[in-house]
């Protein structure tokens, strides 16, 4: 057995066994070697330096080289970034470069409760740096970069009065303001000239979000929606806003706090709830229950609590009926009755408003503005109209249709807009047809606004 | 004594009380013990004792049909370590790819190899199937079993197709919505077909567990028996097939003549085509160690290449599924891509006629090619005309399938992939 053949073949048994060898050696240690060590045992070395007494030496240098991770059930998240990060509940880090650097505590939102990517995005289960922070092929939500960290607040409460998000407030208002309505559906309302943008934030990038504000065309070619004209701040706060689109709503615990009580969430039930009825702010309103404007300083805010809660185990007796309100809204309606002590407050009660005011605030709602400009004045372009290549102002609306005209070309719309030069693109702009979205209340209230916008003492007829 | 350490260690061990209730015959010293090695191992004994010299030859088989056993045992191996993470569930299956790649030790790795492994087997059984065929192999006595490899060849792809869903992304859900398509362009039966593959209309959590099932335990289980059907008639058919004239080309093959001091004799019954009649026992060697051992270095190269690609590339793992956002173009896995380019021009024709009359004429071949001539030699001139129309047909399938790997692109628009081509913006 000992010929030739046989000793070549031990001579290849050799070589492949080696190979073999060698290969699971480079896959054991490709494997086992992995960056999240090396910061591991830098941060013990650095609690070991920092030990002071022989106990605290022993712990640091018992410290396992392992996996942190949060584990999230309810969110179905895993946020291993503790794995690298590990001195971010420790406030003697502050200051120190990353990944050891200390994150401020947020007491309402405790780690083990939230993890870290339900605010900074990025990939929780990864562990490798690159990976992890998720600006990587196949991997939709990148870290949010620092300065839009407010967007993420939006996930869980309402944006406009989160007053530890005043840039997503300002943002949202931005929003509206804008009259990106006008075109785009949020939260089911909106017009379809545009997508819907309930998602948006989850597909899009800020610097996205930036050109297609800028020079909408640059990124979807041929895109009918105008460059917008934003401050540089007011241009960031509704990247920001945008941003805080994302679609996806939090469970249970992380959405019980949707609303955040405070003084302008309290004004907005206190109108919506019709306190007025009984009740009188600045002479305005009911004359059945005492007036509200210094029951601050007459009560303190327990009693009003319990009195929200329930009005009879505090002034038994009293015709004020169990609203049901939650702890949130009685907390939120007591910070307004507060903020009334200090302050004067102007309600807009539609109640208590002119239609034409109503009619404002219709035009707002709908964002009319994004098309017809502020106020209505018009000056938007929409390349190759007849009206001068703009949108038409509706200041003299009043001169061409009468109500009912006007009403009836709200809810029809206008698909096809005459074209200035037919051998050019037809004008990308048109109007929405709004039957079926607006109320007829409000399409009253905004004919009547429409109509009070012709400015006094013209008449020049057509 | 001066046969090497791990030699005399395994000689001392097989000595020992406990080595020899084991073993029975250690390592033969004589050609008595090179019999009786290989009729007393279990795992030997699907070999018969002495093996004629044209199957050792490397150039023949190309051992293809044993790196495939490998692959598939490659693949059991490195699948059930997979399953002690996996579950098959649309809710966890994507992260658990994902801690198979961050914190499982050797996850990823496991993870490579199978896939690569996969892919491979898809590969080499078409290659094992195209060397058959241009050897003449299929012939009789071997019509049959040509027939069990066309099966083998079917359970493969479905092995392979099943697989392809169970991570769950993009990549996955997309592909077996494209692969399912396909089945469902079949007349009459296709809806049901489909149906009956997804567990529903769409893929989703049955087609996800229906799948996981078919891949872990059914077609693994058949295709095992198969296997060993398949391998059981090799043997019984006499070893890989050869030229019918002995000493036509033994001699090519170098081996130094073994001592001839024997004192028994080799004695079984034999007759039909067993490779016993008529044939010139000086042809052939003993098993061990000529066979056995080119078996076990072919197996060593067979798990460095696959464990040399699992360490360097990884598999691909894209998006968690999404069920309202197709990729465009979205693709079938790349053995089916062939038939995808082909269900562009026509469902019908590409997605039924065509696999249909191909996979009938695969079956049928080894009883319509009735021509003993050419058998056991490459490319032999007498099958000039049968070699002729299969290279034909294998031709075009591999230019489709090229075609449909990377020239299409967006909405399956010819692309040149040297060319980078023009970004896609989501048109609103």
């Amino acid at each position: 057995m000992n010929d030739l053949s046989v000793r070549r073949f031990y001579g290849w048994f050799t070589v492949l066994g080696l190979l073999v060898g060698v290969l699971v050696v480079i896959g054991y240690y490709r494997d086992e070697y992995r960056g999240w060590k090396d910061y591991q045992r830098k941060f013990i070395q650095e609690e070991i330096r920092r030990a002071s007494t022989p106990q605290q030496r022993a712990l640091a240098e018992s410290t396992p080289v392992q996996i942190r991770q949060i584990l999230l059930s309810d969110l179905n998240r895993v946020d291993r970034c503790t794995t690298c990060h590990l001195a971010v509940e420790d406030p003697t880090y502050g200051g120190y470069p990353q990944p050891l650097a200390y994150h401020p505590l947020h007491e309402q939102h405790p780690f083990e409760r939230f993890g870290c990517t339900i605010c900074h995005r990025g990939q929780g289960r990864a562990t490798t740096t690159t990976d992890a922070h998720g600006d990587v092929p196949h991997w939709d939500h990148p870290m949010l970069p620092l300065q839009y960290i407010q967007a993420s607040c939006g996930q869980c409460h309402e944006a406009a009065d989160n007053p530890a998000a005043p840039e997503l407030a300002r943002g949202q208002q931005v929003f509206e303001d804008s009259g990106c309505r006008g075109c785009h559906k949020l939260n089911g309302v909106g017009g379809v000239i545009g997508p819907e943008l309930d998602k948006v934030g989850a597909r899009r990038s800020p610097e996205w979000l930036k050109k297609h504000f800028l020079a909408p065309a640059s990124v979807t070619p041929g895109s009918a929606m105008p460059p917008q004209k934003f401050s540089e701040t007011n241009l960031e706060a509704i990247i920001l806003f945008m941003l805080s689109q994302t679609g996806e709503s939090a469970p249970g615990y992380y959405a019980s706090m949707k609303v955040i009580p405070s003084a302008s969430e309290g004004q907005r039930l206190f109108q919506q709830k019709g306190c007025i009825g009984c009740h009188s702010i600045g002479d305005k309103g009911g004359k059945v229950g005492p007036a509200l404007d210094d029951v601050g300083l007459r009560r303190p805010p327990e009693w009003m609590i319990q009195h929200f809660r329930d009005p009879q185990t505090v002034s038994p007796g009293t015709v004020m009926p169990r609203f049901g309100f939650t702890e949130t809204e009685a907390r939120a309606l007591t910070d307004f009755l507060l903020h009334l002590r200090d302050q004067k407050v102007a309600l807009s009660l539609p109640s208590l408003m002119s239609p034409a005011e109503r009619g404002r605030e219709v035009f707002r709602k709908y964002g009319c503005a994004g098309c017809h400009g502020t106020d209505a004045k018009g000056g938007v372009p929409n390349p190759n109209a007849k009206t001068a290549e703009q949108v038409p102002g509706l200041i003299y609306v009043a001169d061409g249709y009468t109500k009912d005209e006007l009403k009836m070309r709200i809810l029809k719309g206008q698909r096809e807009i005459p074209a200035l030069d037919a051998k050019r693109p037809p004008p990308p702009l048109y109007m929405s047809a709004w039957a079926g979205i607006i109320k007829d209340s409000e399409l009253d209230d905004l004919a009547a606004y429409l109509f009070s916008l012709k400015p006094k003492g013209e008449n020049l007829g057509f | 004594m001066n046969a090497p350490l791990p030699k005399r260690i395994w000689q001392w061990f097989t000595r020992t009380r406990v080595g020899r209730s084991i073993f029975r015959i250690g390592l033969p010293e004589s050609n008595l013990e090179q019999s009786q090695v290989m009729v007393s191992s279990f795992l030997l004994h699907v070999q018969p004792v002495k093996v004629h010299r044209h199957s050792l030859r490397a150039s023949y088989s190309l051992g293809l049909g044993l790196i495939l056993l490998y692959l598939f045992l490659i693949l059991t191996g490195t699948g059930v370590l997979l399953m002690f993470y996996y579950v098959p569930s649309t809710e966890k299956a994507y992260d658990i790819m994902k801690d198979l790649q961050y914190v499982v030790s050797a996850g990823l790795v496991i993870r490579n190899m199978h896939r690569w492994a996969g892919h491979l087997m898809v590969l080499f059984v078409l290659l094992h199937m195209c060397r058959v065929f241009y050897t003449g192999a299929y012939k009789r006595p071997r019509e049959f079993n040509w027939v069990i490899g066309v099966g083998l060849f079917l359970l493969t792809l479905g092995l392979s197709f099943t697989g392809y869903l169970l991570p769950w992304d993009q990549l996955a859900f997309w592909a077996i919505t494209v692969g399912t398509n396909i089945a469902g362009y079949a007349p009459v039966i296709g809806t049901k077909l489909k149906y009956l593959m997804l567990g529903g209309n769409v893929v989703g959590q049955e087609a996800l567990t229906r799948f996981y099932a078919l891949h872990v335990i059914v077609l693994p289980t058949v295709a095992l028996l198969m296997v060993a059907v398949h391998l059981w008639r090799v043997r019984k058919d006499g070893g890989l097939s050869r030229p019918d004239e002995p000493g036509d080309i033994v001699q090519q093959i170098e081996l130094k003549q073994l001592p001839t001091n024997k004192t028994y004799g080799l004695m079984e019954l034999a007759r039909g085509t067993t490779p016993q009649v008529g044939k010139n026992p000086e042809d052939e060697v003993f098993a061990w160690p000529h066979l056995v051992f080119r078996e076990l270095l072919l197996f060593l190269l067979v798990t460095a290449v696959v464990l040399f690609l699992a360490i360097f590339w990884n598999a691909p793992l894209e998006e968690l599924a999404n069920p309202i956002h197709p990729p465009n173009p979205a693709k079938a896995p790349w053995y089916f891509l062939g038939l995808q380019e082909l269900v562009s021009y026509s469902a019908f024709w590409g997605g039924v006629v065509v696999p249909g009359l191909l996979v009938t004429a695969l079956m049928l071949l080894p009883y319509m090619d009735r021509q003993r001539k050419g058998v056991g030699r490459w490319f032999a001139r007498e099958r000039v005309v049968a070699n002729t129309i299969f290279s034909v047909c294998l031709v075009i399938a591999v230019v489709l399938t090229i075609i449909g790997t990377s020239f299409r692109g967006p909405n399956w628009g010819w692309v040149v992939p040297w060319k980078q081509p023009p970004a896609i913006t989501e048109g609103h």
